[in-house]
């Protein structure tokens, strides 16, 4: 029933602005605005890919490639998440609570990556890590092999990705109540038990959505990880790469398959996540 | 509300702003476009180039400026090339998609058929002498100065203390004639030793191949800077990527396996392209100058080996031909490449499958 309220609360202002912001317009702008920007272009995959009926679709995607690289991309993007919530939290928690030299640089360092063209990020990672640097020459000789490896994919994604986690928890852990801490403690409760149950279950709808964010951001990434990855099929190529090599060669029914499994991933953790907000927003009324 | 209604001004200013702006940018950008089309009138030709990315430096350095020379000494008109370099699949898909090339000079066959099929080419490329062909190359193997790892043919790629580097066929039209070549050398040298091509030694040589490598990347050239930053022990590329190389001073060397493959790459009129623009003259002139000794003796400096027969001896010391070298018709043509190598049932794809199953 909220949305009925909101209703009332966009006419209020709006009978302020006059005509100009006449709810109706507005929300025509907005909705179409996406439309137009976001749903139209996916209708238009959709329709491509549902035209030759399920079954050519289902074929390109049993391709055992095929299957490989959403398995690998999802794998790869999975470990990312792990250490993107609890690295990203860590980060935003310390930007937040400490005061030390430096920290306005490590504040602004963090939106970087929506910065770099990601092409370049694969080829600083390629730099720092490749076989012609100290660092990499180091880590093959003990064996460990980053790039064209699969840490190198995640090393990848973690760059394109580490604002997501620190951006949307920053905010939520400024407005926390320290009172509430203070209280939970003077009530005899530990660091760890305040930061259980007091932190964690208000921050938490915050980092699952870094989370859900960085996912989907992940298992579509295409230019830092084709430079890194090697891109051996069934072995190094992700889906992102897998799409574009069936599209290079004149296969597109080829690439269906898998782009629509990437996009429907995306949208049903997205929906996930705001089924989840939901819940914890009733649960909090 | 006095407040209210200034910012409503300011608004509804800025709202109209942008909306000029945008308009003017739109008619500005179209205007543009027209004047880029529009031909007649002026004392200057132009001509739009679609070529892969390879022979960017021989068009750009001597066979571009030698043929603007040449059009102003016959017709006395300045010529302007608009020249665009993209990997040759990724070229023929734009031109069949509309990007209004008069002339495409891409890495193979199969791409100057995409455009074809997309009906812009009407006219029969390939009834000229060297039937639509420009330019010729072979696939060699580079390896790292020295040749610590004593790389000389193909079936030193297969051991297990060598690392390969070659692009994806998948991505690379280009790459296709690399892993043509170690397929096929497979087939010319059972043939030469029993007198049959054995089509299972090839695949095999093919797959232990394919186990070495470690990248794939989407280009030719991507593959060539791979190699360049350290990685792996033997590249499988273009020689004349490699002669390129030397050129610029940073040389690769490198050896040509006897049994490989030669490389063609065609160039072709757009001939629906160049009828809108009204440049069928000029496009037709390119490409036969493309053909001239002059040109060929350009391509040939640039590491190219020459198609016409004449400029193609003037050459032979440095590109001598390899004793087992075979051409795309020796593997069955374009067509049957594309599936019995490449398709879903292709050997080269049910290779990538084998090998990792038996990791």
């Amino acid at each position: 029933m909220g949305f009925g309220r909101k209703n009332t609360d966009t006419r209020g202002s709006a009978a302020r602005y006059g005509d100009l912001g006449s709810p109706f317009v507005l929300r025509a702008i907005a909705v179409g605005y996406v439309g137009l920007m976001i749903a139209l272009p996916i209708l238009a995959l959709s329709v491509r890919a549902f035209g030759d009926g399920l079954g050519s679709l289902w074929d390109s995607l049993r391709r055992p490639d095929a299957l490989y690289s959403l398995e690998l991309t999802v794998v790869m993007a999975l470990a990312m998440v792990v250490v993107n919530v609890v690295m990203g939290t860590l980060t935003a928690w310390v930007l937040i609570r400490y005061r030390f030299p430096g920290q306005s640089l490590v504040n602004t360092l963090i939106d970087l990556p929506f910065a770099v063209p990601t092409v370049v990020t694969g080829l600083m990672l390629v730099i720092l890590y490749g076989p012609q640097s100290a660092v990499g020459r180091f880590l093959s000789s003990n064996g460990v092999e980053v790039i064209y490896a699969k840490p190198g994919i995640v090393l990848a994604l973690l760059f394109v990705t580490l604002p997501f986690v620190v951006r949307s928890v920053q905010p939520v852990l400024m407005g926390l109540d320290r009172e509430m801490e203070e209280a939970a403690a003077t009530l005899g409760a530990n660091r760890w038990v305040v930061f259980r149950k007091v932190i964690v279950p208000s921050i938490l709808p915050a980092v699952l959505t870094g989370a859900a964010l960085s996912f989907s951001r992940a298992i579509g990434e295409f230019g830092s990880v084709v430079i890194v990855a090697g891109n051996i099929p069934m072995r190094t190529q992700v889906a992102s790469v897998f799409i574009y090599g069936e599209i290079e060669s004149d296969n597109p029914q080829g690439a269906l398959g898998v782009s629509v499994a990437l996009l429907a991933g995306s949208l049903l953790v997205l929906i996930l996540l705001s089924l989840l907000q939901r819940i914890g927003r009733s649960r909090d009324a | 509300m006095a407040r209210y209604e200034y910012d409503r001004g300011i608004v509804a200013r800025s709202i109209l702003a942008t909306g000029v702006v945008l308009v003017s940018l739109i008619i500005g950008l179209s205007s543009c476009g027209g004047e880029k089309k529009g031909q007649g009138g002026s004392m200057v030709d132009r001509l739009v180039l679609a070529a892969y990315t390879v022979p960017k430096e021989a068009y750009e350095k001597e066979i571009i400026p030698a043929f603007q020379k040449e059009w102003q000494r016959k017709t006395g008109r300045q010529l302007v090339v608009e020249q665009s370099y993209e990997a040759s699949g990724a070229q023929a898909r734009a031109v069949a998609g509309g990007f209004e090339a008069d002339v495409v000079a891409l890495s193979l066959e199969g791409d100057v058929d995409k455009v074809t099929q997309a009906g812009l080419i009407t006219h029969d490329w390939k009834a000229n002498p060297s039937r639509g062909i420009i330019t010729r190359s072979v696939v060699a193997i580079g390896y790292r100065a020295g040749n610590p790892k004593n790389i000389r043919d193909w079936q030193d790629l297969t051991r297990d203390d060598v690392e390969v580097i070659y692009p994806n066929p998948k991505t690379s039209g280009g790459a296709m004639w690399c892993v043509n070549a170690i397929y096929g050398a497979g087939l010319k040298t059972s043939e030469a030793a029993r007198g049959k091509a054995d089509s299972v030694q090839a695949r095999e040589l093919l797959k232990q191949v394919q186990r070495r490598v470690k990248v794939m990347d989407k280009s030719g050239r991507e593959s060539v800077t791979t190699f360049e930053r350290g990685i792996g022990d033997a590249l499988v590329t273009y020689e004349n990527e490699l002669l390129l190389r030397k050129l610029q001073g940073r040389e690769i060397p490198f050896v040509v396996p006897d049994a490989t493959m030669l490389i063609e790459n065609p160039a072709a009129v757009v001939d629906r392209n160049a009828d809108k623009h009204g440049v069928r003259e000029l496009a037709e002139a390119f490409v036969a100058f493309l053909h001239t000794d002059e040109a060929q003796r350009a391509f040939a400096r640039y590491g190219f080996r020459p198609v016409s027969p004449q400029i193609a001896a003037e050459f032979e010391d440095a590109y001598p031909t390899p004793p087992l070298l075979f051409d795309i018709e020796y593997l069955g043509g374009w067509t049957k490449v594309r599936v019995g190598l490449y398709g879903p049932e292709g050997v080269w794809t049910q290779i990538t499958y084998e090998l990792a199953r038996d990791q």
